[in-house]
């Protein structure tokens, strides 16, 4: 039996609330029931999964119009992806920085933030790799690539952590500065690369200087994909076990599900938004540092290539939550990397991958909608 | 464009001048269409999406029509596309307004470049312009006064929303579902069906300004032909304090100052060409510290949009 | 000459939500020309009736007629159509746009194009014959709660209903006002230009202002009176079913005073237009003492408990508890002991899409046993320390697990009640704690705070009841236009004079 929804604005004007004192033992009959309800993590999986299959279906009439057969146009993906090892590989390299720019948005949003500022903090942290590791040529190796990485992490995490401060201080909304503060990181880099941290010797584009070869970070054993992978997985498992099993991950929870409580139970309001926002652009910057020391080496116009953009896709899709975003991350990830194939066999420009993710993205905001309808009633 | 290196520093002032009209154009269109999409109660955060969309169709309808009017119309068609898509999602329960707009800028720049590869080397008939320097015999000038027709319609644009907020029914209504969504319903309204056609009528702006990219000027297509005008736009409206005459006069500034890197460049100043590419974004953000007040709405917000809650 | 009013009936209304009977066969009258008044407690019924009646709800079963024939109401607008009118609790003004542009909004058939200089003039006139006059330029934001009130009668008026409907309209008035604005309709009615239908729960002003009462108790009528045959009693018992003393609680006396608990001094507060809302209130709370601040909504009592509740920026004065400087830290409020009951706990107290047993942990979850170290957290621990709350305070829901929001109001409010009194309560703080709860509820809570104060506990009850300000405090403080301008106890508390001084203040709602 349903129990009537108490809804605050319309207190005097809702449906009547329960009357009569419950009898003694109506207090026992929860216990009956009082077994893990998984009724939310549950819904929200198949809402997920049904709004995936609807996307692929939409998809599918997409490349049909365009005169591809779509059931082959599904077989490349999933070869592109995941069918033989080097597209899983693929698959994997392209997820890896995922996993971290994802978290730009998912940490933020767990206080009630809708940071979309992971694109600047990759360049930041990309910037702060390199300016690092050049300053600390000669240290040994271990300790320089740590030291490297580290500093991408901060230089994201304070570029975020400043909306956040932003927004508390003076009520700048967070969305618009981090969306305004992605430009102006572009351009920031822009400028220093083509002046003053510039390679003189790069003819092909401009690049910034090379940090020291020893830095750079290798791929895993037997795998022909970096280490960046393993760490991105690292933080989001414990990521994870932060944010549900410590006093701070419960914190956060109360200040993103009502601010007004959170201040109420005395919470400092101020500080948990500054750190999750740290800990995001941290995520991010990482993101960037490691594109610096396990791919390119040197910071150019190749750390803009969406990462940002396609982690705060990721944060969507993975309901903001950690462990989701491992799966989710390898899905965009196993999708961005059958761009190559498509592009060969069915002459496709590579932007369909854009398509086909913007589809999922929108089945997956709109299935929203439906979610609550399942809600299992008491009694 | 020799002949500005003869006019020295008053070469940097025409380019100035020039940028602002020139550049203003697009931006000016994109907010009105935004500051109407905003008075009715929702962000469109996609419309970077739309605008680059408008562009790719503007562009390939040109070239294949031969006509840049009905290039022009297709940008615009385009636009609303994809503002009545972001309108009936957004009209959904419990959807967020500014994830859409994300996955709607994703989409539609995807879309715009998977379609409009083929369009990429071709040229297309543009949009033609009006001489207003044909005073001079300077051809820097000459050049520099060569306005869109959209400028003006721009203006009078401005001027008819701004008019039209106060006195009419549907100005009216707009304010009303932007600003007290229960007061609408209450007089039985519906809200959803505002924001629509606001939306709606927000796109096909935005899609024009995106053809006036591909039509005018720079006046081709690739696929770095927008540097995240639409986006910007979001930020105008807000600087604009959602007032349609000063959008006009947000984006003759905004112009003017992204002009300001390749005019300095032509006397001689090559340093920080990138920096003042940063300018207007640093500008928009410096206005909103200002601005913004920790307790209070911004002033002139309409009251249900999500960002100035 | 005004046309002939349209007699309005509805015949056998019945309308469930879910497994709940909101309305059960309810049949009423309302004779033209005359104050009807709709008398029931909270959850009876009166405001989903007249919002099926004007087309807001469907219902599952009745008819209305109007001038004996029966019209379908499926829209509001069939109702406007029909002359009927509804002016909200909840106003349904557009703050950013001025009083005239508010009034010709709700016009059916507006023009294309305004002619401001001719709606100007066309207001003024219908102005200058009305009993309340407001400047058609003025923005809504900054009309008073009561001027707002008045804006929304006027706009009714001006759209031409003649049927009015007034859902609770005084509950945000002075009584001054309360009465000008019923005692204006009172007179429109009796002049035969409207009929007005009344909802409230105030016996007062259906003793004074009505003609017809209609008594709802759980979705049914239980009584057709004439106010002439009425009397306080007689609609009180009504209302409730059985004599309804009010309860006058024996408060023992204090042995001696006692040291200050809280102490308020000079605090002011901005509202949340920059508006001044609080003034320079002062108080004092002793420990073993409940301090009562009764007052009219909209005169700085939200704002102050948002100070308390760290809610809101005092802009000067002090906070102090036992002597020392109070600033809402989470390692003050649980060294003082301070408990908070905000109205609207779902808004303001609670989070709404964590669970019944999350929401109980709130206060504790970084203390053993839920917290190992100060870090980690025992979500094991939270189970057992759940279970007991809610055997103890008879919250009603299907699991531990079950999200807050899926419990009815009554459930919520006892779940915060669960999370707050269960501690070391050495100060409690309590704003509107009763409102929509029932009878059953409400002599729960009241029990609660009785046992707080035995045990010397320093309590705070601001209301806008104030019979329960008049029936629970040692002292009585009154609240108006930001400041405490009124105290006396409870020996000496006088029903007329706190009224009076209540509607000293008149500040923005």
């Amino acid at each position: 039996m349903a129990l009537p929804r108490y809804d605050a604005r319309n207190r005097d004007t809702g449906p009547p609330e329960a009357r009569a004192p419950p009898p003694a033992h109506a207090t026992l009959s929860w216990r009956i029931t009082a077994r893990r309800l998984p009724t939310d993590s549950l819904e929200a999986l198949l809402l997920s999964l049904a709004a995936l299959a609807v996307a692929s279906i939409l998809f599918g009439v997409f490349v049909a119009l365009q005169g591809h057969d779509p059931l082959a146009v599904y077989q490349t993906l999933y070869l592109g992806g995941f069918g033989t090892r080097f597209s899983i590989e693929n698959t994997l390299t392209q997820a890896a920085p995922l996993l971290l720019t994802a978290l730009c948005t998912l940490i933020p949003a767990r206080v009630g933030l809708l940071v979309i500022g992971g694109e600047g903090a990759v360049v930041l942290g990309g910037l702060g790799a390199v300016l690092a590791g050049v300053a600390l040529a000669g240290a040994p190796a271990l300790i320089g690539t740590i030291l490297t990485i580290s500093a991408g992490a901060l230089a994201g995490g304070f570029w975020i952590a400043a909306a956040a401060a932003l927004k508390h201080m003076r009520g700048v909304n967070e969305t618009i500065s981090t969306l305004l503060m992605n430009y102006i990181a572009i351009a920031l880099m822009n400028h220093l690369i083509s002046g003053p941290i510039r390679d003189f010797s790069q003819t092909l584009k401009a690049q910034s200087w090379s940090i020291p070869n020893p830095f750079m970070v290798g791929n895993i054993p037997g795998w022909s994909v970096h280490w960046g992978l393993v760490i991105g997985l690292t933080i989001c498992v414990l990521l994870h076990l932060v944010l549900r099993h410590t006093t701070l991950g419960f914190s956060f929870d109360i200040l993103g599900g009502n601010r007004r409580a959170a201040q109420m139970a005395g919470l400092p309001i101020g500080r948990l938004m500054l750190l999750a926002c740290f800990l995001g652009g941290a995520a991010a910057g990482i993101a960037g540092a490691i594109e610096i020391v396990a791919v390119h080496g040197a910071a150019s116009e190749s750390l803009v290539v969406g990462l940002g953009y396609t982690g705060i896709l990721v944060a969507f899709l993975a309901r903001q939550n950690a462990l989701a975003v491992l799966l989710v991350a390898l899905l965009l990830g196993g999708i961005s990397a059958s761009g190559g194939l498509l592009q060969r066999r069915f002459d496709m420009p590579h932007a369909v991958t854009s398509v086909l993710q913007g589809l999922i993205f929108i089945c997956v905001l709109a299935s929203n909608a439906s979610a609550g309808r399942w809600r299992r009633s008491s009694g | 464009m020799s002949s500005t290196l003869d006019l020295g520093w008053w070469g940097v002032v025409l380019a100035i001048i020039a940028g602002a009209i020139r550049v203003s154009t697009p931006y000016l269109l994109v907010s009105l269409g935004e500051t109407l999409t905003e008075k009715s109660g929702r962000v469109n955060l996609g419309l970077e999406g739309t605008l680059v969309l408008g562009a790719m169709s503007g562009f390939a309808t040109s070239y294949l029509t031969g006509s840049p009017w009905l290039g022009l119309l297709a940008a615009g068609v385009s636009g609303a596309a994809m503002g009545l898509l972001h309108a009936l999602i957004c009209n959904l329960p419990r959807v967020n307004d500014i994830a859409v707009g994300i996955a709607l800028f994703i989409f539609g720049i995807g879309l715009a470049f998977y379609l409009g590869k083929p369009f990429i080397e071709p040229r297309a008939p543009m949009l033609p312009a009006l001489p207003l320097g044909s005073w001079s015999h300077h051809p820097a000038i000459r050049s520099a006064f060569d306005v869109s027709p959209l400028f003006f319609i721009g203006i009078a644009l401005a001027l008819a929303l701004e008019w039209g907020m106060k006195n009419t029914r549907w100005g009216l209504i707009v304010r009303m579902a932007g600003d007290s969504a229960d007061a609408a319903r209450a007089i039985g309204r519906s809200v959803e069906r505002i924001r629509t056609y606001a939306t709606i009528a927000g796109g096909f702006l935005s899609g024009v300004g995106g053809g006036f990219l591909a039509l005018f000027y720079p006046g081709n297509w690739n696929e770095g032909l927008s540097s995240g005008q639409g986006l910007m736009a979001v930020a105008l409206v807000i600087f604009a304090r959602w007032s349609p005459v000063r959008c006009f006069y947000a984006s003759l500034l905004f112009g003017g100052a992204s002009a300001i890197g390749p005019a300095v460049q032509t006397v001689g100043i090559t340093e920080g060409y990138y920096l003042f590419y940063a300018a207007p974004y640093a500008l928009t953000l410096a206005l909103l510290i200002y601005s913004s007040s920790p307790t209070q709405a911004l002033a002139g917000a309409p009251n249900e949009l999500s960002i100035s809650r | 000459m005004t046309p002939s009013l349209p007699e309005v009936e509805i015949v056998d209304f019945s309308k469930r939500f879910g497994a709940v009977q909101a309305l059960d066969a309810v049949s009423v009258r309302f004779t033209a020309g005359r104050m009807h008044a709709l008398l029931g407690e909270n959850g009876a019924g009166k405001s989903t009736l007249v919002k099926c009646l004007m087309g807001y709800y469907k219902v599952d079963a009745g008819r209305i007629l109007v001038d004996r024939h029966a019209r379908a109401i499926a829209h509001p607008y069939d109702a406007h159509a029909l002359g009927l009118g509804m002016v909200y609790q909840h106003f349904t003004l557009v703050p950013q746009m001025s009083v005239a542009e508010n009034f010709v909004l709700g016009r059916e058939r507006l023009p294309a194009v305004l002619d401001w200089a001719a709606e100007h003039t066309a207001l003024r006139k219908f102005m200058a014959r009305m009993p309340f006059r407001l400047d058609p330029r003025r923005l809504v934001a900054t009309l008073a709660a009561g001027e707002k009130q008045k804006l929304e009668i006027l706009k009714q008026l001006y759209l031409g209903r003649q049927f009015l409907v007034l859902d609770e309209p005084t509950s945000v008035l002075t009584p001054g006002e309360a009465d000008e604005v019923l005692g204006e309709m009172r007179r429109l009615a009796d002049a035969g230009e409207l009929t007005v239908v009344l909802i409230t729960h105030k016996l007062r002003e259906v003793m004074e202002f009505a003609q017809d009462v209609t008594i709802l108790r759980g979705g049914k009528v239980v009584a057709r009176i004439d106010v002439a045959d009425a009397s306080e009693q007689r609609l009180a018992a009504m209302m409730f079913g059985q004599s309804h003393d009010t309860v006058k609680l024996e408060l023992a006396s204090r042995a001696g005073p006692s040291a200050n608990y809280l102490e308020i001094e000079h605090l002011h507060a901005l509202g949340d237009r920059d508006t001044i809302a609080v003034a320079g209130a002062s108080l004092a709370v002793r420990s073993g003492e409940i301090v009562g601040i009764a007052g009219v909504s909209g005169n700085g009592q939200k704002e102050l408990v948002e100070v308390l509740a760290g809610q809101r920026e005092a802009e000067s004065g002090s906070l102090r508890i036992a002597g020392r400087a109070f600033n809402g830290t989470r390692r003050e409020l649980k060294q003082y002991g301070v408990s908070l009951l905000t109205e609207e706990p779902l808004a303001n107290a609670a989070v709404r899409s964590m669970s019944v047993m999350e929401n109980l942990s709130l206060r504790q979850f970084d203390q053993l046993p839920l917290a190992r170290g100060r870090f980690v957290l025992n979500r094991r621990a939270m189970r057992p320390f759940a279970e007991d709350l809610i055997r103890r305070y008879g919250i009603r829901t299907a699991s531990l697990f079950a999200r807050l929001d899926t419990l009815s109001g009554g459930n919520i409010q006892r779940t915060v009640l669960a999370r707050e009194l269960s501690r070391d309560v050495r100060l409690l703080i309590m704003q509107n704690p009763c409102v929509g709860l029932d009878a059953a509820a409400v002599a729960e809570i009241r029990g609660q705070i009785m046992r707080a104060r035995e045990r010397g506990a320093a309590i705070l009850l601001i209301s806008e009841d104030l019979d329960e300000i008049l029936d629970l405090s040692d002292r009585v403080l009154v609240m108006a236009a930001g400041r405490i301008s009124y105290e006396t106890d409870r020996a000496s508390a006088d029903r007329y004079e706190i009224g009076r001084h209540m509607a000293q203040g008149r500040l923005t709602a």
